[in-house]
């Protein structure tokens, strides 16, 4: 739930165009990532804040299920999205946005869960 | 096999199976690990701060940047310069003589200022004589780091057709450096209420937030090799930065009604029609 509140408040203030609470202007700095190129899904006007909305969704519908392979395989795709992620905000624009950090370790918690 | 020996055997605990938290701990480790490298990769290819060349060199890349001929400029058009100058409304902007105004605010921290005042000093160029202009760079430690540059902290601009006025905000350590005043703050806040920086108001009838290109364009670059890419219409940085600043140069050219007419020539005026 909580992911999915923060993938939605990232994709708000995304087409709201409204300032993020957030740091700018240094090494933490929400404003520079998620203005960057990479922010949108390739191909797409989507912001990628919308992907974790649908992410997360899923993964609390999986959460209603007996764990087994699915979850892992989700929960999977979802480390390696944030892996990308990661690459992008460290090598590519040398800058953390602190909310897609909340996300990012929600993200591994639940791996680590499904792998429990 | 004696009975003891067979009942000593049969009381071996069973194998243990992997406990829980190895899988887990595993995983937490790997991905520090990836983090790790991800920040040495940075390290290794964060280019090196680039010192301020001589001031002839300076004056140099000025003088390549703001004589460079209309039919380079023509050739580029838009280039890559993304169009976000929009149109906005308001009591026209004239500056201390009277003329309509061009106003910037910015800081020389910011990457996206260092990449835009290529294009704006480069059209301001065409109408009007920049003095005192200083090569800087961004900050070292925010993104697109060291992005070379000019400071308008002195800059000093005349020309017959209009006003400009520039506020860098913060120095390149993020340090307060010049104040808009009372006026000016009230532009920026109908303006450009998020905040973005850099914010350029033309004569209150066009308003840029943020950059027109991205600064990724002048990375591992210096002022001279900038310069020099300027004079072919061709190369990545002409599309970005004549591409921006023909954008500039429209809109100006609505502000003098066309004047001079060896700037807003038919590709400025064209480019006119796109603007918001």
């Amino acid at each position: 739930m909580a992911g999915i509140a923060i993938s939605i408040y990232l994709t708000a203030v995304h087409y709201a165009g409204t300032p993020l609470a957030c740091p700018t202007g240094g090494v933490v700095n929400c404003e520079a990532v998620l203005s960057s190129q990479y922010a949108l899904i390739p191909g797409t006007h989507l912001p990628t804040a919308a992907s974790g909305i649908v992410w997360f969704a899923v993964s609390a519908v999986l959460w209603l299920r007996p764990f087994g392979v699915v979850h892992a395989v989700w929960s999977g795709i979802g480390l390696l999205t944030v892996l990308y992620l990661l690459f992008v905000e460290i090598v590519r624009l040398g800058t953390i946005c602190l909310w897609c950090t909340a996300a990012h370790v929600l993200v591994v918690v639940i791996f680590l869960i499904a792998i429990t | 096999m004696r009975p003891e020996v067979k009942a000593k055997r049969s009381q071996r605990p069973a194998v243990r199976r992997t406990p829980a938290w190895v899988a887990p701990s595993a995983v937490v480790v790997v991905l520090a690990l990836i983090v790790a490298a991800f920040l040495i990769i940075r390290w290794y290819n964060t280019p090196l701060p680039v010192g301020p060349p001589p001031v002839d060199t300076t004056q140099r890349v000025v003088a390549t940047i703001t004589t460079l001929p209309a039919s380079e400029f023509d050739a580029v058009g838009q280039g890559s310069a993304n169009n976000t100058i929009k149109a906005v409304t308001g009591a026209a902007l004239t500056g201390s003589t009277g003329k309509p105004e061009v106003f910037y605010y910015g800081a020389e921290f910011c990457p996206y200022c260092a990449a835009e005042r290529w294009p704006l000093i480069i059209a301001l160029s065409r109408f009007g004589t920049f003095t005192g202009l200083q090569t800087s760079s961004s900050s070292s430690t925010d993104v697109y780091p060291n992005t070379p540059t000019f400071t308008f902290r002195s800059a000093t601009y005349t020309s017959q057709y209009i006003d400009v006025r520039a506020v860098e905000g913060s120095d390149r350590n993020g340090n307060g450096l010049q104040t808009p005043t009372a006026a000016e703050q009230q532009l920026i806040s109908r303006y450009d209420a998020g905040g973005s920086i850099p914010f350029v108001d033309l004569g209150n009838r066009y308003a840029l937030n943020g950059a027109t290109y991205s600064p990724n364009v002048l990375t591992g670059m210096d002022w001279q090799a900038i310069a020099d890419a300027l004079k072919d219409p061709v190369t990545p940085q002409s599309k970005a930065i004549l591409g921006s600043a023909n954008l500039f140069t429209a809109a100006i050219c609505r502000l003098t009604s066309n004047q001079p007419s060896p700037v807003c020539t038919a590709p400025i005026q064209a480019l006119e029609q796109k603007l918001g």
